[in-house]
């Protein structure tokens, strides 16, 4: 064995003090001499180029030539920044009271949803498949579905099962809503029981858009006999009493719609803010429980979500407040001309100034008043930003994410007076491209920055390391990225895999603004440090 | 012929010299003739939710470091699983780069074929690897892309190996789909060419994916017998040996149930007997030793052995006795599938913990008897692990951890058992004699923590311990009024 050395650690709880009983961690271990030693020779045996030509090619790969080659590239994605619909229709079954999500097609497609968002929001999560085969492929897959259906419903007992599509029984062509009928007839089914489905291929859209359709089909079905008309009269008149006095009758009553959301934080922040206008909320749906539950020793399938029933009188609520509008297109169009609802076109409330606008448009649509608390509340947030912008102000930083939350994000940046450079969204769409220039444009901060859509995180490499940043904010698939960059990375989006519990803060809101602030100023501030000399080692910051 | 090798765990194997190939294959879920129709059960609709071919096909080879991995489908089959294996690579990285054709649904109509072929364009003009491996998936399976003639049409353009690997998803399990990477190596790569010199000690490891780096710790020991490895399949493996692995004097199956067809193969096309073992714990670790001696059939390399494992179980026992006494009591299940369902409780035993009961979802017959061997007779067995189901077991059994994969951390967690990670998401090397240490000190280190303490107690104010809470948590005693 190769001499141990004293600093390596000791991941035992035993009082270790011969080496004999030293453990060394994954890291340490295979940077012993043996380990060393090994992989040098087997360099050597595989013929490997000198250090020098790696490094005259990783130097081409980092500079201009190679951006604009990586930009030609057509047929070909580098480490995709996208997951795909299904998994977005398992997210948006898992806000509905004992919902099962059913991914109809091949097995693995449900495996991966799994471990993905398990791997994000650190929770077990219940999905199951048609565990279509080749027979399948050749037959179609409503055995699959009906022999499926029944052993769900008897192996976990589903209010309700949200049925996706993988691309199989997409391109195979599957007739889900025909299938669903057989499986009445064969008694799989019961009839009247709620099983609403949508169309999730893959090959369409992203994950955004699987979290929509099947949130319309949830809500549709659930409403199916809900009148256009609001079953709940409004209590007031907001022309003649702006303010509800709480002690009067119900409170005012409204809709919010999370979207595919990956901060279960979020929702309990905004049923916390609203509460505070006097305003209650039906949460369309609420997958914050499904995602954040106590360990208490019992392993619940279904934790929370939004009850059925309250889905079914959502068409009765004031109005509706999505916190996203690309994860819902569909379902506002819905909400709007169906249930001729009000629905409050506002941007996710990321930041100051977008949970103002926020706020307000709430306030008007319930004729609720703001009260002192909230606006106190406010002004420490403010107050939190006066005190740390000069750190923040002139970063340039890199974002990738998803539509919603990347505009979000880039108004609260020029806010704080960074200079959003490279934004990054592979599953945006020329619509979010307008949009991020036009929060952009808006600010003196924001008008060098370029916005591109459909790229890839290989591309988001050329970028940054072509035209250097102070930050990069976005997923953890962009580790690599920063560490090549040697800049920073806050971990902001979905997936975030290798920082624990950001997830279950919120983002929105002003508590959101102030968590958003401390993680990129204390980032800035650790860079600082690290890359300070001695003598600039100062503690006050 | 299998060159039977007592693994120190009675097995049906053992009981029977004449093993039958061809029982043993169909009952592992691996042989049969066919390359596209693997015998391996086909999954329940509506419980089921594991991995499938296509995920089992990347398992098999993407850790093959110096090789493209593009995967020919939409999006999401690379978009959701890259960068979540942790097989490692002692020097290029560039199978940890995600490549994927992204279908539309303008593929989807008029097919993939010159997308593809134009991103295996692009890859090896790109990035100059050593090969390109291409994944097949369900979309391009079901629309006819014809991935063999595109892979062909783009070697012959790069004047690089394009190796197709037909797994779509809906082939069937992962399983299915690590037999199937094995199948492609086997036609597209295995044979292609010839190491610059041998030695009666070369050999194959088939199925050791180098997770955490465990093929590393296991190196020095066979370095120490005079063997060498010709062709690791695949942890830390690069193109060029994988294309010698028909040169070997001997293989060993590292835990892979579906691996052993292709040992099976090497054997019946060149020769090359095979053995199937495991280095998790200190016995099978010792077996597995010498193991390479009986197949390499060396009186000399035999004494070797005995004299390395001889000493080794000494130092490691020294290692273990320690948390052996710590450890004393601690009940565990485990629940893993196929080949670790037996060899991990060997290892686990080692340290000096009870497994009281192993899930046996993807074992055979012979997986659950070893099992049995191991356990006793009473062994409680886990067929179908749904997260309830599984802590019942746990609670009833009294036990007090849980080792499974990362998709029942979680449920670990609710369940406030102790859990540890033994599938590829982990970051600690348990091959091996000192992977055992290794391994003990994470089992100590996971249960003892002082949360699992906490996690079992009810909030004080919901069982009345308001006073002795209250006593704990005082003011230093100077302080108080």
């Amino acid at each position: 064995m190769a001499e141990v050395t004293a600093s390596r650690a000791d991941s035992g709880n035993l009082d270790l003090r011969g080496d004999a009983l030293r453990v060394l961690d994954h890291n340490e271990l295979f940077g012993l001499a043996e380990y060393v030693e090994q992989h040098a020779a087997k360099r050597e045996m595989e013929g490997a180029p000198s250090d020098e030509e790696v490094g005259q090619t990783l130097a081409w790969s980092q500079g201009w030539e190679y951006r604009e080659r990586n930009f030609a590239r057509e047929a070909l994605v580098i480490n995709p920044l996208k997951a795909c619909q299904p998994l977005g229709a398992v997210l948006a079954a898992l806000g509905f009271a004992g919902t099962l999500p059913y991914v109809h097609g091949s097995q693995g497609c449900v495996a991966y949803f799994r471990s993905h968002l398990s791997r994000h929001f650190k929770e077990p999560v219940p999905a199951v498949s048609s565990s279509m085969t080749e027979d399948a492929a050749v037959f179609g897959g409503q055995a699959n579905l009906i022999e499926g259906i029944e052993n769900a419903r008897a192996l976990y007992k589903p209010e309700m099962i949200a049925i996706s599509t993988t691309c199989m029984a997409e391109v195979i062509g599957d007739d889900v809503k025909m299938f669903l009928g057989s499986a009445e007839q064969a008694g799989a089914l019961p009839v009247g029981f709620p099983a609403p489905y949508a169309n999730t291929p893959s090959f369409v859209g992203s994950h955004l858009t699987g979290y929509d359709s099947m949130l319309f089909s949830i809500l549709s079905l659930l409403t199916q006999d809900a009148s256009a008309e609001p079953t709940v009269e409004p209590t007031f008149d907001p022309a003649v009493e702006p303010l509800v006095d709480p002690a009067a009758g119900p409170r005012p009553r409204i809709n919010v719609l999370p979207g595919f959301d990956p901060y279960v934080g979020n929702v309990r922040e905004i049923r916390r803010l609203l509460g505070q206008l006097g305003v209650d909320v039906t949460v369309l749906g609420d997958h914050s429980d499904a995602l954040d539950s106590p360990a208490d020793g019992e392993y619940r399938l279904y934790p929370g979500g939004t009850p059925l029933a309250e889905v079914t009188a959502a068409p009765g609520a004031l109005a509706s407040l999505p916190l996203q509008a690309f994860s819902t297109r569909r379902s506002r169009g819905l909400i709007r001309d169906t249930w001729g609802q009000q629905v409050l076109d506002v941007a996710s409330p990321i930041g100051i100034r977008n949970t103002d606008a926020m706020l307000m448009a709430v306030a008007e649509a319930t004729g609720t008043e703001i009260p002192a608390e909230v606006t106190a509340e406010r002004g420490r947030v403010v107050d939190a930003i006066t005190d740390s912008h000069p750190y923040v102000h002139g970063n340039r930083v890199a974002v990738a994410g998803d539509p919603d939350q990347v505009l979000g994000l880039l108004s609260f940046l020029l806010e704080l007076g960074a200079e959003p450079t490279h934004i990054l969204c592979t599953s945006g769409d020329a619509e979010f491209e307008q949009a991020a220039y036009d929060v952009l444009h808006a600010s003196p901060y924001g008008v060098h920055a370029t916005v591109w859509t459909g790229k890839d995180a290989w591309h988001l490499r050329s970028l940054v390391l072509t035209e250097p940043v102070d930050l990069i904010i976005g997923p953890s698939h962009l580790k690599g990225l920063a560490r090549e960059a040697d800049v920073p990375l806050v971990r902001f989006g979905f997936p975030v895999f290798d920082r624990h519990h950001l997830h279950r803060y919120p983002i929105v809101g002003y508590a959101g603004a102030l968590n958003l602030l401390t993680w990129i100023v204390n980032t800035v501030l650790d860079e600082l440090d690290r890359k300070a000399p001695d003598y600039a080692l100062d503690i006050i910051r | 012929m299998k060159v039977h090798i007592p693994t120190g765990i009675a097995s049906a194997a053992d009981r029977d010299d004449t093993v039958d190939l061809e029982t043993v294959a169909v009952e592992k879920c691996s042989s049969g003739s066919s390359a596209r129709r693997p015998s391996c059960p086909a999954p329940t609709p509506g419980a089921s939710s594991g991995g499938c071919a296509y995920d089992g096909s990347a398992i098999t080879l993407v850790p093959v470091a110096d090789v493209a991995h593009l995967v020919h489908g939409p999006v999401g089959c690379l978009g959701n699983s890259w960068e979540t294996r942790g097989s490692l690579s002692s020097g290029p990285g560039l199978h940890r780069r995600a490549f994927t054709t992204a279908l539309g649904e303008h593929d989807v109509i008029f097919g993939g074929e010159g997308r593809l072929l134009e991103a295996i364009l692009d890859i090896g003009r790109r990035f100059r690897p050593a090969a390109v491996f291409v994944y097949l998936t369900c979309v391009p399976g079901l629309i006819g892309d014809d991935l063999e003639a595109v892979c062909r049409q783009a070697a012959a353009e790069l004047r690089l190996p394009v190796v197709p690997v037909l797994a779509a998803g809906f082939a069937g399990t992962k399983n299915a789909g690590n037999r199937l990477g094995g199948s492609a190596l086997l036609q597209h790569v295995i044979g292609t060419a010839e190491p610059a010199y041998t030695t009666p000690h070369d050999v194959n490891l088939i199925g050791e994916y180098n997770i955490a780096g465990e093929l590393w710790q296991v190196l020095p020991l066979l370095d120490r017998l005079g063997i060498r490895v010709l062709s690791r399949i695949s942890g830390d493996a690069r193109y060029a040996e994988l294309t010698w692995a028909h040169r070997a004097k001997a293989s060993m199956v590292v835990c892979s149930r579906a691996l052993l067809s292709l040992a099976a193969d090497l054997q019946d096309r060149y020769g090359v007997p095979w053995f199937e073992g495991s280095f998790y714990g200190v016995r099978a670790t010792s077996a597995a030793l010498r193991g390479f001696a009986t197949v390499l059939g060396d009186p000399e390399l035999a004494d070797r052995v005995e004299i390395l494992v001889a000493e080794e179980e000494a130092r490691v026992a020294t290692r273990l006795a320690p948390y052996r006494q710590r450890l004393a009591g601690v009940r565990a299940v485990l629940y893993t599938g196929g080949v670790k369902s037996w060899s991990m409780v060997a290892a686990l035993q080692d340290t000096g913990i009870e497994v009281v009961a192993s899930g046996t979802k993807k074992s055979t017959p012979d997986d659950v008897t070893r099992i049995r061997g191991l356990l006793g007779a009473d062994a409680q067995l886990i067929e179908e692990g749904n997260p309830r189901d599984l802590l019942r077991i746990v609670r009833e059994s009294g036990a007090t951890l849980l080792a499974a994969g990362g998709r029942n951390l979680y449920t670990a967690m609710k369940g406030r058992v102790a859990f540890l990670d033994v599938n590829q998401e982990r970051h600690q090397a348990y091959s091996g004699y000192d992977g055992v240490v290794a391994l003990a000190a994470e089992i100590d280190r996971v249960v003892s923590n002082p949360v699992f303490g906490t996690v079992r107690r009810p909030a004080p104010w919901a069982v009345g311990d308001l006073a002795r809470t209250r006593g704990d948590a005082r003011v230093p005693i100077g302080l108080a009024g």
